[in-house]
């Protein structure tokens, strides 16, 4: 399957699953479940950085369209678009990761270098979106607690993602 | 000549500045378009082109409703059949009146049956038109949720229309498609500068004391009232109701109950209260949208009232 194909499939597949299954889970008021910016995690390293912060606007946008929440998705996913190579050019072996590994994964990072990868990252984002979505550091003990419980939640999520849709190529 | 020369220096490096922190300068402007969408949608009343009205959304929040409602049928019957027990119970006829000596009255209602028959015979006329709506997206655990029904624009529904269920409060209107809103649910919690903070003007059934009824986003069973002042006596359990004062709700309809009161300090002059929500939040499946027919007239008066003083 091409790259391209590959990335629209997983575009819609993420989209869908994040707005009628995660979103209408409640597991508790501080831990809200976010997937959706694994498309962003998983594209290609050498796509361009403008594309890259393009279709983080786009998938953003397309999730705030169903939830209501104009734009907050949409910030943080492009924050954490435009911070994704600085992340990756820091994690990377000396003489940058195999050229024949052409997406981010488990196996073409390494487990560590990928769990660390996608932590910062989405760490990053969650910090973005509830900051945003609480707006305002009034209850800045609620808002970190929301950031890091919704951190945990995600990443485990993503973990699960990966080893379900895992392929060796 | 010089001068020319250096001009064009002065062009060059700057397409040079610009190329080298191209990748910054997207960044700053993508963030500033996000920035602004997100003030705009806090800001104004607007009918709806990217939110959960729109002809994409709406169909899909359809479609899945369609499949989830059958899931909660058990659960909406009851609701459904509570409520005409309720409404049962403020009939005329469930009433046994013990006065005779009142003088006969016609019954105008059974005369004149619609609406502007009762005008020109001048009895009552109607204030408050309810539309019945279905729940097809409803969120609880954001700190602003929003509720998606399928009504809009051609079937009478327009911004700023109170909303409830069918056991008390849910919220208003925010925005119209032509077959979709978007209801701003009583779940939203006001955030520091931007005006999405919504709160209902509440009264006790008991004290008649007039309050304010807002969510503080820690539990979507739960909501806290203000301004009630320290020299009443509370009790638990006593009912919450609309006040009638904004012209979003008709007086006496159930918020919900007091689950528990404290004083913040001995100074302070009004009690922190916790209330038990009447609305089930978790299990929406229809609401009614009230449509207050004289609330234009209400306002025309209190505007050029107000234009008078000033």
């Amino acid at each position: 399957m091409s790259i391209l194909l590959r990335n629209i499939i997983r575009f819609v597949l993420l989209l869908l699953l994040q707005v009628f299954v995660l979103n209408k889970i409640l597991v508790h008021q501080l831990v809200s479940l976010e997937l959706y910016m694994l498309f962003i995690l998983l594209l290609p390293f050498n796509i361009p950085r403008p594309a890259l912060m393009l279709l983080g606007l786009l998938m953003g946008l397309s999730l705030d369209m169903f939830m209501n929440t104009m734009g907050i998705h949409a910030f943080a996913c492009v924050f954490m678009a435009y911070l994704r190579p600085f992340i990756i050019n820091i994690l990377s072996p000396q003489g940058g990761f195999e050229t024949n590994m052409k997406t981010p994964s488990m196996i073409s990072m390494g487990i560590s270098q990928f769990l660390i990868y996608i932590s910062i990252l989405v760490f990053l984002h969650h910090l973005a979106l509830f900051t945003l979505e609480v707006f305002g550091f009034g209850n800045i003990g609620y808002l970190l607690l929301k950031i890091l419980l919704s951190t945990v939640a995600s990443l485990m999520l993503i973990v699960l993602y990966e080893l379900l849709f895992f392929s060796r190529k | 000549m010089g001068f020319g020369i250096f001009n064009f220096n002065k062009v060059r490096n700057l397409i040079i500045f610009l190329r080298r922190y191209f990748n910054f300068f997207l960044f700053l402007l993508l963030e500033v378009i996000c920035i602004v969408l997100v003030f705009r949608n806090n800001n104004f009343q607007r009918t709806a082109y990217l939110n959960s009205a729109n002809n994409l959304s709406g169909k899909l929040y359809d479609r899945y409703n369609n499949v989830q409602y059958y899931f909660h049928l058990k659960a909406t019957n009851d609701s459904l059949v509570s409520e005409n027990a309720r409404l049962h119970n403020l009939l005329r006829s469930s009433f046994d009146s013990m006065v005779t000596n009142d003088i006969v009255k016609t019954d105008t209602i059974r005369l004149f049956n619609t609406d502007s028959a009762r005008q020109a015979a001048g009895t009552a006329t109607r204030r408050y038109l309810y539309r019945q709506a279905k729940v097809i997206n409803n969120s609880i655990n954001r700190s602003v949720n929003y509720i998606t029904i399928h009504r809009g624009r051609l079937q009478g529904i327009r911004p700023n229309m109170g909303v409830i269920g069918p056991s008390g409060v849910v919220g208003m209107v925010r925005s119209v498609s032509d077959n979709y809103a978007v209801v701003l649910s009583l779940l939203a919690k006001g955030s520091g500068s931007s005006s999405s903070n919504f709160g209902v003007s509440a009264r006790l059934l008991r004290g008649k004391e007039i309050g304010t009824v807002y969510w503080d986003g820690a539990d979507p069973a739960y909501a806290m009232m203000k301004d009630i002042p320290r020299t009443i006596k509370l009790q638990k359990g006593d009912t919450v109701v609309t006040s009638g004062f904004s012209a979003l709700f008709p007086e006496n309809l159930p918020i919900g109950y007091i689950d528990s009161f404290s004083l913040a300090d001995k100074s302070s002059t009004s009690y922190n209260i916790r209330v038990k929500l009447a609305t089930n939040f978790y299990n929406l499946q229809y609401v009614y949208v009230i449509d207050n027919l004289l609330k234009d007239e209400q306002k025309q008066l209190e505007d050029s009232t107000y234009r008078l003083i000033k």
